[in-house]
């Protein structure tokens, strides 16, 4: 169990028998209790028998005493092992009881032919999504979306870099400026989309920005009503949003770099450019990855922007996945298959990320 | 870069490193400014919009008295106006209900999340776990795929679950849901931090006679107190924004400010004055709160990460 | 088009005196003097009163009532509950209200209504206020996975199907009708509207059509668009729309545009109405009730060639580049109110709030210039019997979503108390003066009520009377329409409409080939729905809500 911690720790316990007995007991006994009460529920719900419960809460109360016991059960049964077992498990369990039962039964809707308008509710369908599914051009379109939109990170990056390096270096006001370069990642998704996507670049003539281009020259500015500059704008009301958030860990990131580093760099000779291929960026590869790989996370998710300002137009051009599922789902109450899609889509990214973080991995590794 | 400018500065006076020197200080102030504009201008353009009649919508004014009157229409809309705040309205009411529920909810949740994030964070930072297949890496893949979750696979299934357990509603059903969606990230911060931190100190405390959690509790987490912070503010921006599911899970008791955003449009046309002036006092928390704490953010975010 | 007005207020008249006579033998009424409207042949009567006082709050020109005004006028109408509820008589009830909260109107405003009636009665209301976009798959989902926790819900009549049909509605007890006086309502309004298997459930609190609104400064001698008359066909339209383009708007000075489609339909299935003004005037032959399925099968009639006309003349207008820029990214809200409303664009058909906002609305800046009719017409209509194009002048206004209901779900039907609770509170909404209110100022609701076509009334509350004949008339004249285009209350409606949209979109984006092929689309996918929602289920309901 020990081997490979990286903080050693000598335990030595001696846990008696009884301590052992009264462990396993909580254990076991809380269990029972738990598979009690969810088995009059059950009998209640599907079985017709009445023990006068309202609704599933004691279950979930059941649940509770479980966790606490099987916590606590383990540092009776197992020590100092237990302890450190302790730091993990609570959250473990909260996890599991919010992910468990609506998985199961996500996947369960995911195979079902399920409009919420049909009188005759769910009906077990098969592979028929995933057939159509197959057949569906506008789910590999939004998929491919996805594609440009994640790679869009990688210029997010270099300006998030760039925003970094700046606030790192010797200037005035530096307060003022990390504060206001912060600032977009505090809004609220629902609030950026209407005063930004509606209120700024729609609204004609008034709209500051179709002014600005007007100014500019641009004789009839509209940002969404071609393709690709409809994509563009968003990956830049995306942007908007989350490059503070790589800043503010690039930021971190270099102010954590030791001023022993650049001073040494610097009396080898090396100067600006060199000086931060060579010690910086280096240096700052670590967080960068995180950054990164968290980044793209959110990345994945895109959706309210899309959904308040474009829903997923001209022509399905600006559609990400989620908010083509979105659509499926919310104005067409067709469940079933937008939950298919949902799971299909949840398959690609844990998939996708393995790989990444793998790779990360790897290439961290040397360096640590 | 100009902190290596700065060393030369000393020795060398010559005219043409000097141009060069206040070419690069104004390219560098230059950039600043003009991102600092792109920031902040959309929060200025919501705050006067909340103070604009229809005409200087239509027009685009920018400068209010210089090019449009200001009027307390928007905030008239919300019973936040000068005039109308000494009278009745519903609409204040539901807007301070709502409020009052996201504080509650997105501070709850976030507390929360920092407290199971952060154990189980150190854990998976100082010893080795063996749960059935799955080792340390496998069970932070654990953790962190809730964050890859698209929300609308979770939906129905919520629905359901929550009417079962009597959760609609409910304020703590959204804490739990709020709690889940944000562990992975705090996980994933503080587990940097807890890297960061050398484990000399708590052997050392231990040989000293503190039990593990004595340590963990009395001599780690003080010093990863910055990350918990940063971890705490990026939490609450999530959960304070968060829409989807406040949309699906909220009717009467529980519902929080962004649905009361959302819910400015529909088929009367959007009134852009009190949308504004929502929007703003949506985010005006938020602002306050980066203005006042982003010390911490930056000093707690990844701080362990370079070695 | 006065003429009918005049025959219309005459027989509106002559109900209002029948209505008359039933309430004085239920005797509580007329006390009340609840229902004593005969503006006609007595107008110095104390409702009138009542009447003239709550159009003065806050009076035309003084910018959009606030909360206050709304808490006024609730309780200057609260004559008919009192008639019929004590005083504290609901002490101890809590009611859910589900509705939308539009813009801080509908359930504010209803908030703002009820506030004296909750006063008085005891009760308490809890509320749920919805997106607009939110409120049909929140429906939808309740009805589904057996959430439904309202009591009391603003729905349209569209959804009937999905909810009457599940047995989810409480059918409305007599004593309300008589307190709303039910035959107030303007004829299309009602029944088989609003009932279901021949029980009524609904009180009817906005009625609906798509009327054509114009400016009045782009016709007439002169003028940009060279034309003396508003135009009254669609073929006009185009014709005028490519007139006025690169010329400036006469009362902005910015750039002038003719006709507005928003062409970002995508609008939770309300932009497909949009549509459909264009495609009714082709597809609704007189003889012919159906227009959107054929009645026996199911069968799309979308992609006719009625329909695939409406479709092609909006491509063709995006060929002609006569849009604003950036119209592709328009939604309905946008041409309505941003742009109509805004001084951008020179006509629009839209539900008649454009025009009570347009001149009591902050956001308007056209009020004085904008005039109204019915919806355009065609110079063809299509015969789907025949299959065959006939040559005739051929209009059909759209009485797109047959206007919002307040109903009572049966989780009530058990308590009687409560019931009577729901259905007061219901029914003070639906009330006769405060419609009349609703009609007049921005509330998201139009006219429907006979008694709302008395132009005197809103003359007084400081309307310019023409502008309201104008207004008025161009409803009036949508609801008496003998072609009348009235959707189906089928399960799962605003699917068809929200799919349709999508597909709509992406051939105007050019994903489709052509007008055709976008409209086979769109068959195709409402085929697919028909099938999963059951085929034989919706012919039945569709041939009921034609009454065939």
């Amino acid at each position: 169990m020990s081997e490979g911690d990286r903080l050693h720790v000598v335990t030595a316990d001696n846990i008696s028998p009884a301590r052992r007995m009264a462990g396993h007991l909580m254990i076991w006994g809380s269990l029972g209790v738990l598979a009690l009460v969810a088995l009059a529920q059950a009998a209640q719900t599907w079985g017709g028998s009445d023990f006068g419960f309202r609704n599933w809460r004691p279950t979930l109360y059941a649940y509770l005493l479980f966790s606490v016991c099987l916590c606590w059960a383990q540092v009776m049964l197992k020590g100092e092992t237990g302890k450190r077992i302790l730091f993990v498990l609570p959250a473990a369990l909260f996890v599991v009881s919010l992910t468990v039962f609506p998985l199961l039964f996500g996947v369960l809707i995911a195979l079902s032919d399920w409009n919420l308008s049909a009188p005759d509710g769910r009906k077990f369908n098969g592979m028929a999504n995933i057939v159509q599914m197959w057949n569906d051009p506008f789910y590999w379109n939004a998929l491919e979306n996805m594609v440009w939109y994640c790679l869009a990170i990688l210029p997010e990056y270099v300006l998030a870099f760039g925003l970094a390096l700046m606030l790192n270096a010797d200037i005035r006001a530096r307060k003022f400026f990390r504060v206001a370069f912060l600032l977009p990642l505090m809004l609220s998704p629902v609030a950026v989309s209407w005063m930004i996507g509606k209120s700024m670049l729609v609204i004609q003539p008034a709209g500051p920005v179709i002014r600005l281009a007007k100014w500019l020259g641009y004789p009839n500015p509209s940002f969404f009503s071609d393709p690709l500059t409809a994509k563009i704008t968003i990956m830049l009301m995306d942007a908007w949003t989350f490059v503070p958030f790589m800043m503010i860990m690039i930021l971190a990131g270099l102010q954590a770099i030791p001023k022993e580093l650049q001073e040494a760099a610097r009396v080898d000779g090396a100067t600006g450019w060199r000086a931060f291929w060579e010690v910086t960026f280096p240096l700052m590869l670590p967080v960068s990855i995180t950054a990164l790989l968290i980044r793209l996370i959110f990345k994945l998710k895109l959706a309210d922007v899309i959904i308040n300002v474009t829903s997923g137009g001209p022509g399905g051009a600006t559609d990400s996945v989620t908010s083509f599922i979105f659509r499926e789902y919310r104005d067409r109450s067709n469940v079933g298959y937008g939950t298919l899609l949902a799971m299909v889509y949840l398959v690609i990214i844990v998939l996708v990320m393995t790989v990444l973080m793998k790779f990360a991995d790897k290439a961290l590794r040397p360096r640590t | 870069m100009t902190t290596s400018a700065q060393l030369f500065r000393d020795g060398d006076t010559d005219l043409a490193f000097k141009a060069r020197w206040w070419t690069s200080r104004v390219l560098l102030y230059g950039a600043l400014i003009l991102w600092a504009f792109v920031c902040l201008f959309p929060i200025y353009w919501t705050i006067t919009t909340s103070f604009k009649a229809a005409k200087d919508v239509t027009q685009g004014t920018m400068v209010p008295w210089l090019d449009f009157q200001p009027k307390w229409l928007g905030w008239k809309s919300l019973g936040l106006s000068p005039e109308t705040i000494t009278q009745v309205s519903t609409v204040r009411d539901e807007f301070l209900r709502r409020f009052f529920n996201s504080a509650v909810i997105s501070v709850s949740s976030s507390i929360l999340a920092v407290a199971l994030g952060s154990l189980a964070a150190y854990g998976l930072s100082r010893f080795s776990y063996r749960f059935l297949w799955m080792k340390n890496s496998d069970i932070s893949f654990f953790f962190l795929s809730q964050l890859i979750l698209p929300p609308v696979v979770l939906a129905l299934p919520f629905l359901v679950l929550y009417k079962e357990l009597d959760l609609l509603d409910n304020r703590i059903g959204l804490i739990a849901l709020y709690t889940l969606s944000v562990l992975p990230i705090v996980i994933w911060i503080m587990r940097d931090q807890f890297e960061g931190i050398p484990t000399e100190l708590e052997e050392a405390a231990m040989v000293d006679g503190l039990s593990i959690w004595g340590a963990f509790l009395t001599i780690i987490l003080p010093i990863a107190l910055p990350g918990m912070v940063a971890a705490l503010i990026l939490s609450l921006v999530l959960t304070w924004n968060e829409y989807f599911f406040a949309a699906l899970l909220t009717s009467t008791y529980a519902n929080t400010l962004p649905v009361m955003v959302a819910s400015q449009t529909g088929s009367q046309g959007i009134s852009w004055w009190s949308m504004a002036a929502l929007s703003f006092a949506a985010i005006l928390p938020l602002i306050v709160i980066g203005v006042a704490l982003e010390r911490y953010i930056i000093k707690g975010m990844a701080s362990g990460a370079v070695k | 088009m006065k003429v009918g007005l005049y025959n219309y207020a005459v027989r509106a008249g002559l109900t209002r005196r029948g209505v008359l006579k039933g309430a004085a033998s239920v005797g509580a009424l007329s006390a009340m003097g609840g229902a004593a409207n005969i503006a006609f042949t007595a107008p110095a009567l104390a409702q009138d009163d009542l009447r003239a006082q709550i159009l003065a709050i806050p009076g035309v020109g003084n910018g959009s009532p606030t909360d206050a005004d709304y808490q006024k006028v609730g309780e200057l109408c609260l004559g008919p509950t009192k008639a019929n509820v004590a005083e504290g008589e609901f002490a101890g009830v809590e009611l859910t209200f589900m509705g939308l909260n539009n813009q801080n109107l509908h359930n504010i405003l209803f908030r703002g209504f009820l506030a004296p009636w909750e006063k008085y009665t005891g009760a308490k209301i809890n509320w749920i206020d919805l997106a607009q976009a939110d409120y049909n798959p929140r429906l939808q989902q309740a009805i589904a996975t057996n959430t439904v926790d309202f009591d009391i819900v603003e729905m349209g009549a569209p959804f009937e199907g999905d909810t009457a049909g599940r047995g989810l509605l409480d059918e409305m007890p007599d004593w309300v009708k008589t307190q709303i006086q039910a035959d107030d309502l303007v004829g299309y309004l009602q029944p088989p509207v609003g009932t279901w298997d021949g029980k009524s459930y609904r009180i009817t609190i906005d009625g609906d059509c798509h009327t054509f609104s114009y400016r009045k400064d782009y016709f007439g001698e002169g003028s940009i668009s060279g034309m003396k008359d508003a135009p009254t066909t669609w073929a006009q339209i185009a014709e005028y729309s490519k007139a006025v383009k690169g010329q400036k708007d006469p009362l902005t000075g910015n750039e002038a545009y003719g006709f507005l489609d928003p062409l970002k339909y995508q609008w939770g299935g309300f932009g497909f109405y949009f549509l459909g003004d264009r495609a009714a005037a082709y597809a609704k032959h007189p003889d012919d009730p159906a227009w959107l399925f054929d009645p026996d099968t199911m069968k799309p009639r979308v992609n006719n060639p009625a329909w695939v006309q409406a479709i092609q003349d909006v491509m063709d207008m995006v060929a002609a580049g006569v849009y604003p820029a950036d119209q592709l990214n328009t939604d309905p809200n946008g041409t309505g109110f941003t742009q109509f409303l805004g001084g951008v664009g020179s006509s629009v058909c839209w539900w008649g709030d454009v025009g009570s906002n347009a001149r009591t609305s902050d956001s308007s800046v056209v009020g004085d210039v904008v005039g109204f009719s019915i919806n355009p017409g065609a110079d063809k209509v299509y015969n789907s019997k025949t299959g065959a194009w006939e040559e005739k002048q051929n209009f059909a206004p759209n009485m797109a979503y047959l206007g919002w209901g307040i109903y009572v779900t049966s989780r009530v039907s058990g308590d009687e108390k409560k019931r009577k609770a729901a259905w007061s509170a219901a029914a003070h909404l639906g009330g006769k003066d405060i419609s009349l209110w609703m009609a007049a100022y921005p509330s998201g609701f139009q006219p429907y009520r006979n008694s709302h076509f008395n132009y005197d009334e809103w003359a007084a509350a400081g309307y310019d009377k023409d502008f309201v004949a104008d207004y008025l008339g161009s409803n009036a004249d949508s609801y008496n329409h003998p072609n009348a285009a009235i959707e189906p209350r089928i399960p799962g409606i605003f699917q068809y409409y929200s799919v349709a949209e999508d597909e709509l979109v992406k051939g105007i984006n050019g994903q489709y080939g052509s007008a055709q092929e976008t409209a086979d689309a769109i068959a195709a996918a409402w085929e697919k729905i028909t099938d999963q929602i059951g085929r034989e289920n919706q012919v039945k309901l569709y041939k009921a809500s034609l009454g065939l």
